[in-house]
């Protein structure tokens, strides 16, 4: 097991080593400066912005400062926001995102799941089309359009919360709902087409066959094996969700990381870009790590083989 | 001892003559694996309505812009923000420009970016799925050690870089599809190679000397066909959404050429007051990817042999 | 004459499936008395399985349903028991080992927890004292090292030792009847004696009744004491091990005894099979279903279908040839190899 955990951790820095040094060259070589987009500035000023950021050096003496500097944790000065550093900036937006991401999940985890092995055990009932109807809509609607009409019912039309910004409960609530709902009709899915390939197997035959009362068969036996898929699929969806997503905080102006992601690459604001998508990269590598541990828990099969 | 036997004929207890061992003649109709596929297809009503509003839009978007007397660009400024009526279907936008004509171009752009931004990916992605599966060893790790790190960078961001490069317009948009979406399918294609590879009847066919092509045609292919149409076809629904995403932060369709995306985007900014503006293109974008989901699962429970009874 | 423990009186079962209805079993009637093996022999697709399954209520309704019969265990009526009534039957009255052990055991769940989780359902202990039991267990099925045992996952296994998890979960409640669904069928040969023997010793010291699905005559010889024939959802011949093996009354039953493979050395006679397939069990045919493929087939086996001949000592089979008008057939047509099977004759005994 340390061994497994020590060789996925040399592989995890592997990764996040050649992703910075992708990512570094990609955006460098895109055409335009950072200091060109919006207004237009002589170009001395921008020869002296340059040289204050350090761009002016060569390219490759810039990759070994910033990968220097990356081994401390320091991912730089933001180029867009004066005198921030793209680890503040950081700080201060990803806790924000990452309580809507976390509420969204409280919410569309268990619900999800539930809904999935309700309509998994009941298919082909009225109950199942329900849940398969509710799940369709949910990922069929795109979530800037499922924001925009909460919005306007919730907000316009009744005036009962807010419509927009992130200061109390209150202003939850909407972007909360938006971005749950489409988790949760995803979740719902997955959940279902795992539990109805669960619910024929062999073992959950001989689990009632000696007699185990039928909702014990279904959480021990059906639910529990169906979990595996979902697992895998928790790891990319949790990461996602809580790095922000960029239309959801767009439309109800919640100042999380999500804009931050669109902003800094239309921008060019090189740092910030390279940080956010380090940052998003370790976290990713953090969640699936995460995920196979517990894989292994809920799958033995897998834990022997490491 | 049987009282029915009275009324039979005298003969009733001769043996049959020439008996013909006949029970391998089977009453119920054969039915091939494709025919039996499209036959519970075409039963599945809510599959077929998906297949019905798809063929419905695909339509309008190829005959409405040719006949209608207006254009996507036309502009009337002085009917602008009109409310849908008899001239104009769906009303107009900010710059008085028919909302029914740019509703059905953008479902042109919308659509062709669905179809061709999932199944380009794709393809690619069972090109490259396959080789990495079927010949496995080095190629193989180095394939996969490549996509376990591409994964790991947010789609959105590569898309975004990529755009950026080439420029907007929904050709840059599939392009950027392309190389960034063929990871999954690639990934899944090789799982499914690695496991028909190892079933006892590819193993018998190669003991019987069949080679690589007719392995990789006539068993590989066809028994991974059926998962890849699935995924293709829910894979249009996460492309239209993607196209109206990149449109919605400004980066996929250039005006004045409009696309279901933008057309929500720009009605975003009035629908408090104009509320038909953002209701009438997010509508269809929702009723589009409702229609493939629908047909998608119809197709995916077509093909699994597991409900076949 | 010893107890009866379960009887089976006319049972139909069919499958409602989108392309009709699947006539799976077609009008079965069998007992089983205690501490007797009775060995259901057929095809596959004959309806063993799902006959048995279906008095466990295990076959999935819908699809399925029970159209007509009636099932008796210990003289009391079951046949319309609700899962949650059968539930409570199942494992302590009567239980099942399934044919392929490799999936008939929970991946994610310790050996040791499979084994309590079948007493705790029906007995109220600690989860110390079942946990003792499932050890006890473990070591009569012959798994050495039960402690260690308990605790590992059912990859862990090979074939034969799930096999023998199986058994110990089938009886470890003590259960009056085990249905073993094909047992062996799944294992190697060398496997499949050890198992069989072990099912034996376990049958006698918890003094169950077994009815043993197979397609393996072999496996038959060596353990029942009873032999039912099944073909195409229907019982057709059945009768002691001895009678049946040894006068076998319908032609079907004479088929299957010519193709089982003779070991002897001197042995000069050809392997027979039976030729065409079984009827498709959608559309049965208004006659025998055996006619198709059967040599005697006679003018009136297309015609109706034969009723049950009742012979001596509870032999019974339903063929034409068996009713008085019927010609005689040559009895060195029927190339018997029962000899070889050596049925125990300590099995008669008991």
């Amino acid at each position: 097991m340390k061994k497994y955990i020590l060789q996925r951790l040399v592989i995890s820095v592997i990764t996040i080593f050649v992703l910075a040094t992708v990512s570094f060259f990609l955006l460098r070589s895109l055409p335009g400066s950072p200091f060109q987009t919006e207004t237009l500035l002589s170009v001395e000023t921008e020869a002296r912005m340059m040289a204050y950021y350090g761009l002016d050096k060569p390219l490759l003496e810039q990759y070994l400062t910033y990968m220097g500097n990356l081994l401390h944790g320091d991912l730089g000065y933001s180029l867009k926001y004066t005198n921030r550093t793209v680890n503040s900036m950081i700080a201060s937006a990803f806790p924000i995102s990452a309580t809507l991401g976390l509420i969204s999940l409280a919410v569309a985890v268990p619900i999800g799941l539930f809904l999935g092995v309700v309509s998994a055990r009941k298919r082909g009932k009225t109950v199942d089309y329900l849940c398969v109807f509710i799940s369709v809509i949910g990922v069929s609607i795109p979530s800037f359009i499922m924001g925009s009409f909460l919005q306007y019912i919730f907000a316009v039309k009744f005036q009962l919360l807010p419509i927009a910004q992130w200061k109390s409960l209150k202003h939850m609530v909407l972007p909360t709902v938006a971005l749950s709902l489409s988790l949760l009709a995803s979740l719902t899915r997955v959940m279902r087409a795992s539990m109805l390939e669960v619910i024929n197997q062999d073992y959950v035959k001989t689990a009632r066959a000696k007699g185990v009362p039928e909702d014990k068969v279904v959480t021990r036996h059906e639910i529990r094996n169906a979990m595996v898929p979902i697992v895998t699929m928790l790891g990319p969806m949790v990461a996602s969700v809580l790095m922000g997503t960029f239309v959801i905080e767009k439309i109800f102006a919640i100042p999380g990381l999500g804009q931050h992601f669109v902003n800094s690459i239309t921008g060019l604001d090189y740092t910030m870009t390279l940080g956010l998508t380090i940052f998003y990269g370790s976290f990713l590598v953090l969640a699936n790590f995460i995920v196979d541990i517990a894989y292994g828990i809920i799958d033995p099969r897998i834990r022997i083989e490491k | 001892m049987n009282k029915t036997t009275n009324i039979l004929l005298p003969n009733a207890f001769e043996f049959v003559e020439d008996p013909q061992l006949d029970s391998d003649s089977i009453t119920r109709p054969s039915v091939t694996f494709w025919k039996d596929v499209w036959r519970r297809l075409f039963k599945n009503k809510v599959a077929m309505l998906g297949l019905f509003i798809i063929t419905i839009i695909t339509i309008l978007a190829i005959c409405v812009p040719l006949f209608s007397e207006y254009t996507y660009k036309g502009q009337d400024l002085v009917n602008a923000n009109a409310l849908p009526s008899s001239t104009h279907i769906f009303g107009t936008d900010n710059l008085g420009r028919d909302m029914w004509v740019r509703v059905w171009v953008g479902a042109r752009v919308s659509l062709a970016v669905g179809v061709f931004g999932s199944v380009i990916p794709s393809l690619i992605g069972i090109v490259i799925g396959g080789i990495s599966g079927y010949f496995g060893g080095k190629l193989d790790m180095l394939i996969m050690r490549f996509i376990d790190v591409a994964m790991c960078v947010p789609s959105m961001i590569y898309i975004i870089l990529i755009m950026l490069f080439i420029g907007s317009g929904p050709i840059s948009i599939i392009i950027a599809f392309a190389l960034t979406g063929w990871m999954g399918s690639a990934r899944s294609v090789r799982g499914m190679i690695l496991q028909l590879k190892e079933m006892e009847y590819v193993l018998a066919s190669k003991a019987l000397g069949a080679s690589s092509a007719s392995l990789i045609f006539n068993h590989l292919i066809p028994n991974t066909l059926g998962i890849v149409v699935v995924s293709m076809t829910m894979g249009i629904p996460s492309a239209i959404f993607y196209e109206a995403y990149l449109s919605f932060i400004g980066l996929g369709v250039a005006p004045p050429t409009p696309s279901w995306g933008q057309l929500s985007n720009a009605g975003i900014a009035v629908f408090r007051v104009y509320p038909s503006q953002l209701m009438i293109p997010s509508a269809l974008i929702s009723l589009t990817m409702l229609s493939f989901n629908l047909f998608g699962d119809g197709l995916r429970d077509a093909l699994d042999p597991k409900l076949r009874s | 004459m010893s107890k009866r423990i379960l009887e089976v009186k006319n049972m139909h079962f069919s499958f409602y499936t989108y392309a009709g209805e699947v006539h799976a079993v077609n009008g079965v009637s069998f007992h089983v008395d205690q501490g007797e093996t009775l060995a259901i022999v057929g095809e596959s697709g004959c309806g063993k399985s799902v006959t048995v399954q279906s008095i466990m209520k295990l076959t999935p309704t819908p699809p399925g349903k029970l159209k007509q019969g009636k099932i008796e265990y210990m003289g009391e009526d079951i046949t319309h028991y609700t899962q949650k009534e059968i539930s409570s039957m199942r494992g302590k009255e009567m239980s099942m080992i399934f044919q392929d052990p490799m999936t008939s055991l929970n991946p994610t769940m310790r050996i040791g927890h499979q084994i309590a989780e079948g007493i705790l359902s029906h007995e109220n202990i600690s989860k110390e004292k079942a946990k003792q039991k499932a050890i006890e267990m473990l070591i009569k099925v012959g798994l050495p090292n039960p402690e260690k045992n308990f605790m590992s996952y059912p990859h862990q296994f090979s074939g034969g030792m799930r096999q023998r998890v199986m058994i110990a979960i089938a009886l470890v409640c003590n259960p009056k009847i085990l249905f073993a669904d094909e047992p062996t069928t799944a294992l190697d040969v060398t496997v499949q004696a050890q198992i069989l023997e072990l099912m034996n010793t376990l049958k006698r010291e918890f003094k169950a009744s077994v009815v043993l699905i197979t397609h393996d005559l072999g496996v038959v010889a060596k353990t029942a004491q009873r032999i039912a024939v099944m073909y195409a959802g229907k019982i057709i011949e059945t009768g002691t091990a001895r009678d049946v093996f040894y006068d076998p009354k319908h032609p079907y039953t004479w088929g299957l005894l010519d193709s089982v493979p003779s070991t002897g050395v001197q042995s000069t006679k050809t392997l027979l099979s039976i030729e065409g397939s079984p009827p498709d069990l959608f559309d049965l045919p208004k006659g025998c279903s055996f006619a198709a493929r059967c040599k005697y087939c006679m003018n009136i086996c297309r015609e109706m279908p034969p009723e049950e001949t009742v012979m001596a000592n509870g032999h019974k089979a339903s063929c034409w040839l068996l009713d008085c008008r019927a010609p005689s057939v040559p009895s060195q047509k029927r190339v018997s190899r029962v000899s070889k099977l050596n049925v125990k004759e300590a099995a008669y005994v008991e």
